[in-house]
């Protein structure tokens, strides 16, 4: 008899999720994804001055603001007919591809490492290093004592199978806490262009309202190395030391096998080619990507709204314990269909599209260390594999647009805000394919929506009772003890979900 | 570390107590946990209501304590969201415990959906009912980030969640505990770090009467601008990315009180108006809430 599990709250991820998963015979059987928090984030931009919108929706996310700033002030652009300088755009890239960085080295290490390694095995540490020995001792000085958790907030945790090898767990502590280091670099190089972070202030339609000079390009470059060869010598490696010790998770946590990319960092001025570019995979064939495609059901949220509208003409009406529904979570579908988007999406679109030789060579290199195909990326490893192969793609090509920038040359154009206007702005945020669209009249937003990419990953059922992508991939994943369900929870996180993102 | 003596510690929690209208048989309990705190064990739990966890992101971009020595030196973060390796019923298990146990510092990130309780929920409880319950048994309330501080966005006008800051939603509660608002969109991580080092070595930082700590917010933005000398002049910028001061472009320095100008973000690496951006302020206690108050003028130099 199925038994249900839930997960309340899943914790490492951004925000408020709740699983819950019906378990028959120690596997998935069924499973429901519900986001917890609405904060009414289109509805506040009704009537406000189009150049909040930059503002206000870099607010729906801390851990990826900038792929909001960048999607609003893409829909400004269109909406005003403005195109960024060469340097605005670099500029817009370099802010942008750090925060990818920050964003990815985040999650895998801080957000679902402790899935995997032993953070007790520090306790049998017997070298030098020095913060691994102060950590060592804080650790057992905690363990030792009366305290009510100790080694909060890394324990208590799930009873369950982590890694065994000591080699292993130790290099991955120390990852850990060298990975909380490099992701604050990588938003010290996002500031240099964007101001601060979390939050940029500089992202405007028309480019960026910094300037360039040697001694920001020279800090950019030199904090970049840094973080390029965490990526190279640890993060990548790290990814797959876990790969070998759980090679069963290139079977679990597999996805609906269709994938969704917008696309994202223009290398031209019309922003027609990107590093990443836009396109659907679906059942193995690469199709051209149509944005008329995209539409969100709300059979199953917390919304009264018409169902099955287009973005462009979205509503956002809230209902709170409306029947039948469980998640504050729109349910986008494209061609009515759910689609899987991030870093995977991004990494098979450009893979099949061949025409990035870097996307090919390292996907092939880390396959060929499991003697597999493309196939097995879906599934959570491939997921986490895809995030680190991407982590290095876009750092390198920092390191190449840094080096385009012109000191002193124009960042930004200036523009006139027509009465009434719209605009869509679709690029990718570091866990897939994100769209704001934008709907000025008189002077002021008469609609502002937005479709995100933890919407697409989290959806609940949509009007024709089709599960979302993560409650799909959920479906089959073994739980050896329903106290302990961390292959689910293993599962979830390998979609990086982030819940203020999905319900805004 | 320097210790502070037992006598110090009580006279400190009497003139905290005092500043929080609490009278002085408050006292002995703030001064157990400001003991607790110096020991390098102070218990926290961390909360996140209406928020875009911006604050907890912000906070692991502290360098000088880090985030791991602040997590493993002077505080014992018994849960939070983010960064807990408990998850599901064992996290909800330390929540309900803690607050069961009672005299932990509470540190609220995001705002509180007071007419919407349905719109944030964790552990099948509304967060409304958590942050409450929570407070009641907490030593003081840290109120982390624009949202908890004064509401921020998803309290701004038109908002459908009726969202409010923590302390309007505990002043509605009827809870009065110690209480620092920590404003700003994100909190800088100085702002939290600096707070609770100097709860630890020092007692209750000084407040102005918004709660706020006078180290971090004594001053408005303006005061110290990097762009001060082009105002004096009148030198101001036209359009965005030009030199020269922001004001005409509608930058709310003048009326914001934060030290970021001086501070700057991200180690010292930069701050808004240095990068050519008007100040929204972020930090300021009307930060977002009007639809007809935009955060920028642009244009309106040249009409004038």
């Amino acid at each position: 008899m199925a038994k249900t599990v839930h997960i309340d709250p899943l914790t490492r991820i951004e925000g408020h999720l709740a699983i819950r998963v019906e378990v028959e015979n120690n596997r998935v059987t069924d499973a429901f994804s519900s986001g917890e928090m609405f904060r009414g984030f289109e509805v506040i931009l009704r009537g406000r001055h189009p150049l909040d919108a930059q503002q206000i929706t870099q607010r729906i996310c801390g851990v990826c603001p900038i792929s909001h700033g960048v999607a609003s002030i893409l829909a400004q652009d269109a909406a005003y007919g403005v195109q960024p300088p060469n340097n605005g755009r670099l500029a817009r890239n370099l802010i942008l591809g750090a925060n990818f960085i920050q964003s990815h080295i985040i999650h895998f290490y801080h957000l679902c490492a402790l899935d995997f390694i032993d953070i007790a095995a520090i306790a049998n540490y017997q070298g030098k290093d020095a913060v691994l020995v102060s950590l060592k001792d804080w650790v057992t000085h905690q363990l030792e004592s009366k305290a009510l958790y100790p080694a909060a907030p890394f324990l208590p945790r799930y009873d369950a199978q982590y890694v065994s090898d000591a080699e292993i767990n130790i290099s991955a502590i120390k990852h850990y806490l060298e990975a909380l280091d490099m992701r604050a670099l990588a938003h010290q190089m996002a500031a240099l262009f964007g101001g601060k972070l979390p939050h940029a202030a500089t992202l405007v339609p028309g480019g960026v309202s910094e300037t360039i000079d040697a001694v920001k390009i020279a800090a950019y470059r030199s904090k970049l190395k840094k973080v390029q060869t965490f990526i190279d010598e640890c993060y990548i490696p790290d990814v797959l030391a876990v790969a070998s010790v759980f090679p069963d998770y290139f079977s679990i946590g597999k996805g609906i096998g269709a994938y969704l990319a917008y696309g994202v960092f223009p290398e031209s001025s019309d922003g027609a080619a990107r590093l990443f570019p836009p396109g659907a995979m679906i059942d193995g064939k690469l199709e051209e990507f149509e944005a008329g495609k995209i539409a969100e059901d709300v059979r199953s949220s917390f919304f009264s709204s018409p169902s099955g509208l287009r973005p462009s003409e979205g509503a956002t009406v809230p209902a709170p314990g409306k029947s039948g529904a469980y998640s504050w979570l729109k349910a986008p579908r494209y061609g009515g269909r759910p689609m899987e988007v991030g870093p995977l999406a991004r990494i098979l679109v450009a893979y099949h599209r061949g025409t990035n030789t870097a996307v090919k060579s390292l996907v092939d290199s880390v396959l060929t260390r499991f003697y597999s195909g493309p196939e097995v990326l879906n599934s959570a490893l491939g997921r986490h594999a895809a995030r680190a192969i991407e982590t290095k793609i876009v750092a390198d090509r920092c390191a190449e647009w840094v080096e385009q920038l012109k000191p002193g040359a124009p960042t930004y154009h200036d523009f006139e805000i027509p009465p009434s206007a719209t605009g869509a702005g679709l690029h990718e945020a570091p866990r897939g394919a994100l769209g704001h669209w934008l709907e000025i009249r008189d002077g002021r937003i008469a609609n502002y929506q937005c479709v995100v990419p933890t919407t697409w990953n989290c959806s609940p059922r949509d009007d024709r009772g089709a599960r979302g992508p993560v409650e799909e991939a959920l479906l089959n994943t073994p739980i050896a003890d329903e106290k302990n369900p961390i292959e689910a929870a293993r599962v979830v996180r390998s979609f990086d979900p982030c819940i203020a993102c999905a319900v805004h | 570390m320097p210790r502070i003596t037992r006598r110090e510690f009580l006279e400190r929690s009497v003139k905290l107590a005092a500043m929080m209208g609490l009278g002085a048989t408050a006292a002995p309990r703030i001064a157990e946990s400001l003991e607790q705190l110096a020991a390098g064990q102070a218990p926290v739990v961390w909360l996140q209501g209406q928020s875009c966890s911006g604050c907890s992101v912000s906070f692991l971009n502290a360098d000088s304590p880090t985030p791991a020595e602040i997590l493993t030196g002077s505080i014992s973060l018994r849960f939070h969201s983010t960064l807990s390796t408990a998850t599901g019923e064992i996290g909800m298990e330390i929540v309900h415990r803690m607050i069961q146990e009672g005299g932990f510092y509470l540190v609220v990130e995001g705002s509180i959906p007071a007419g919407m309780p349905e719109a944030c929920k964790m552990g099948e409880e509304s967060i409304a009912s958590l942050v409450s319950r929570s407070a009641q048994k907490a030593n003081a309330v840290i109120a982390i980030g624009a949202c908890a501080a004064f509401g921020g966005i998803p309290a701004a006008e038109n908002n459908p969640t009726g969202a409010v800051s923590v302390p309007r939603f505990l002043e509605n509660e009827g809870i009065a505990k110690p209480l620092i608002r920590l404003p700003g969109c994100p909190c800088h991580p100085d702002w939290l770090t600096g707070t609770l080092v100097h709860l630890l070595q020092f007692g209750l930082p000084e407040l102005d009467g918004f709660n706020r700590p006078k180290m971090f917010y004594g001053r408005l933005i303006h005061e110290q601008c990097p762009r001060f000398a082009d105002y004096e002049r009148e030198s101001f910028a036209q359009t965005l990315s030009s030199e020269g001061c922001l004001f005409k472009l509608g930058c709310l320095g003048p009326q914001t009180h934060a030290d970021c100008t001086l501070r700057y973000w991200n180690s010292h690496t930069n701050t808004c108006i240095k990068a050519g951006a008007p100040c929204i302020g972020c930090a300021s206690e009307t930060f977002a809430s009007k639809a007809d108050f935009p955060f920028y003028r642009k244009g309106e130099s040249n009409k004038a």
